[in-house]
């Protein structure tokens, strides 16, 4: 592969809780290529958004990088100056938020917000950005286009708020969009657009994607590779068609299994994988899954499996059962 | 990586109708507010205007007419030492709002201060701040201000006293500036820690909006966020809690006043005012009365004004 636009090595975080601290992101590695979209998976609390976060510099209080590099454009992320940061942010890295109802300051109009960046990073000129942010939400699919601008944040719905955001991260044409569950406060139909959406503009302007979520089934067109992550390891990697033909790791599989599937009229949902993931504070020594695995056996409660190659291709997965890492070494 | 410019006619940039402007317009569109706005600014008016309005001296006595009711002639009638009420009540006014923002100013400031910081370090600075905050609303204000005063002034007028028989400076008899100080200062020590809880919680609220973390993720300067994100949104609260404040500082004043722990007669007071009017009122009641409802009209005034300016300064209470 040729050199990826960004490539992350052993990022550990820590927060700090009553027990001291504790590592909500533990030694994660993967990379992205230019153009490439990567889908991350895992439950709420896995540490998705904590390890975008700690990319751009954007970790809440009393979380800390606590290890680990992040090239991107020949600079490490988590060692830039503030200054140099501010630079990545919005201008080489577009983030979309969550929740767009809180997402936008709701004293600015939204024009007013749109034009920030654009002035900050593009040294345009107030009367340029304005007609640029026009354009913006006229190809975000904003109906109305220019003439929303002079609208507040709270006189839009939120599909539309986050088809502004989804401007808002790409004015400056950033080669790098990160996406932290764009759709997940949003209705069922609205999500598809907004995925649609996105699609037709990576198809466009040819930015590489990180789509962060916890429902595989609604990116699964959408990215080209998916990461799992549980408890804040990477438990699984593969190309995004490999994951759904053969998930390795059981938890991967818990997760395909508790997609909705359609049997005629009926949406009817699998049996989930029970339990819920450890508190950061009290993982287990070996894999964080064990306690809730069903394949569990004795090593996987003392010791961590590595991430190795599955059936040799670039499907990697972490689990002492399934990946059996011994026999495929040989 | 291009983005297809598909620009067809300009976007002019609406003239920057600002958040202001949009807040104007609905503050004006309420009509209890647009109410106690007008009586704020005739009562500014009157406050700075009362030397050239107000009919009378508010200190020339004519023993000829005292207790005089409402006439044409003494409109709000006359006191026990036949002086004008109406000159009075303006001149009052002048004391009131004088009082008031002074009052309001300095609260302001010691709050808005100690607020920001305990909000934005946070810790044990947070929690020392935060402990004197409560300590001091804790303590009954009247009680504060009484002991305030009646251990302060005597010594303050000794020493003045003692510096006046030593340097003959005329300076140390402006013995009338000890009530202000002490009166603005022992008001504004208790007025002080409604404003610092507030902004402290404001502080705490907003810097960890979602939309300080996405405007951050633009990669906007800190000046810009706490200009633009932070101040804007913190700010509607603490221009209803003055307005109210503004209010408050009056009744504060009069209570004073009428304690007799406020401004000292004969500088007219509406509390002074109202005081003297409480032992007449059987036989003179717009001596009781012409004060009282002025003093009810302002601070009723100044509320209706922070409602209005609260429901004009709150986007997401908009309707269309
Ligand atoms: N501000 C914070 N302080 C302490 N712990 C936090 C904070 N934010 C997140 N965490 C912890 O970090 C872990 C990962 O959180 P997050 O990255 O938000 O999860 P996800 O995005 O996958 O749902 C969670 O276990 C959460 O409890
Ligand atoms: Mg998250």
């Amino acid at each position: 592969m040729t050199d990826p636009l960004l490539s992350v090595r052993d990022l550990a975080v820590e927060v700090s809780t009553r027990r001291g601290p504790a590592r909500v992101v533990d030694g994660v590695s993967f990379h992205i290529g230019r153009g490439e979209a990567l889908g991350v998976v895992g439950e709420s609390g896995c540490g998705k958004s904590i390890t975008t976060l700690a990319l751009l510099g954007l970790l809440p209080p009393g979380a800390r990088v606590a290890g680990g590099s992040a090239r991107m454009e020949g600079k490490d992320l988590l060692t830039l100056s503030r200054r140099a940061l501010r630079e990545v942010r919005g201008g080489r890295i577009g983030m979309i938020f969550q929740d767009p109802m809180t997402s936008f300051n709701p004293v600015l109009k939204i024009g007013d917000q749109l034009i920030e960046p654009l002035i900050y990073h593009r040294g345009m000129l107030r009367r340029e950005a304005w007609a640029r942010a026009g354009e913006l939400l006229r190809l975000v699919g904003i109906p109305g286009g220019a003439s929303r601008l002079d609208n507040y944040p709270h006189e839009l719905s939120g599909g539309m708020r986050q088809r502004v955001m989804i401007a808002m991260g790409l004015a400056c044409e950033p080669p790098l969009l990160i996406a932290d569950e764009p759709t997940t406060a949003l209705d069922v139909t609205i999500q598809a657009q907004i995925v649609d959406l996105v699609k037709d503009l990576r198809a466009r302007l040819g930015m590489s994607i990180i789509w962060i979520t916890h429902d595989l089934a609604l990116v699964s067109g959408l990215v080209d590779r998916v990461i799992v992550l549980y408890a804040g390891k990477i438990v699984e990697e593969a190309p995004v068609d490999d994951l759904y033909a053969r998930p390795t790791h059981p938890y991967t599989q818990g997760l395909l299994a508790s997609l909705p599937t359609l049997e005629g009229e009926e949406t009817r949902r699998l049996p989930a994988i029970g339990g819920t993931p450890p508190d950061p504070g009290r993982r287990p020594a070996g894999c964080p899954f064990a306690p809730r695995c069903p394949l569990r056996v004795a090593r996987c409660e003392s010791e961590m499996p590595p991430l190795v190659a599955v059936a040799g291709g670039p499907h990697r997965a972490a689990c002492w059962v399934n990946a059996k890492p011994q026999e495929l070494a040989a | 990586m291009t983005m297809p410019v598909t620009l067809s006619a300009a976007v002019e940039p609406d003239e920057q109708v600002s958040l202001w402007r949009d807040a104007w317009h609905r503050l004006r569109a309420n009509r209890l507010a647009v109410f106690g706005l007008c009586i704020v600014v005739i009562l500014v008016f009157v406050a700075v205007a009362g030397p050239w309005i107000s009919p009378y001296d508010f200190l020339s006595q004519d023993l000829e007419a005292t207790n005089q009711g409402p006439s044409m002639a003494h409109w709000f009638g006359t006191d026990d030492l036949g002086r004008d009420v109406l000159s009075r009540v303006i001149y009052g006014a002048r004391t009131a709002l004088l009082v008031a923002v002074v009052v309001t100013g300095i609260a302001l400031a010691i709050g808005v201060t100690l607020g920001a910081i305990a909000g934005y370090v946070g810790g044990r600075v947070d929690a020392v701040i935060m402990w004197v905050t409560d300590m001091v609303m804790s303590v009954p204000s009247l009680l504060l201000v009484v002991v305030i005063n009646t251990s302060l002034k005597p010594p303050l007028s000794a020493f003045m006293d003692a510096r006046y028989l030593a340097t003959h400076n005329p300076i140390w008899r402006q013995t009338i500036w000890i009530d202000f100080v002490l009166v603005f200062g022992s008001m504004a020590l208790i007025l002080w820690p409604p404003y610092a809880r507030l902004v402290r919680a404001q502080v705490l609220s907003i810097r960890n909006r979602n939309y300080v973390t996405a405007a951050r993720a633009l990669g906007l300067t800190p000046g810009l966020i706490l200009r633009r994100y932070v101040v804007p949104n913190a700010l509607g609260p603490v221009i209803v809690a003055v307005s109210a404040g503004l209010g408050t500082a009056m009744v504060l004043e009069s209570a004073f006043s009428f304690l007799g722990v406020g401004v000292r007669p004969p500088t007219p007071s509406w509390g002074n005012m109202i005081s003297d009017g409480l032992r007449v009122w059987r036989t003179y009641p717009h001596l009781l009365a012409a004060p009282a409802a002025v003093l009810g009209l302002a601070t009723v005034a100044f509320s209706f004004l922070g409602d209005g300016l609260n429901d004009a300064l709150n986007p997401r209470q908009w309707r269309k």
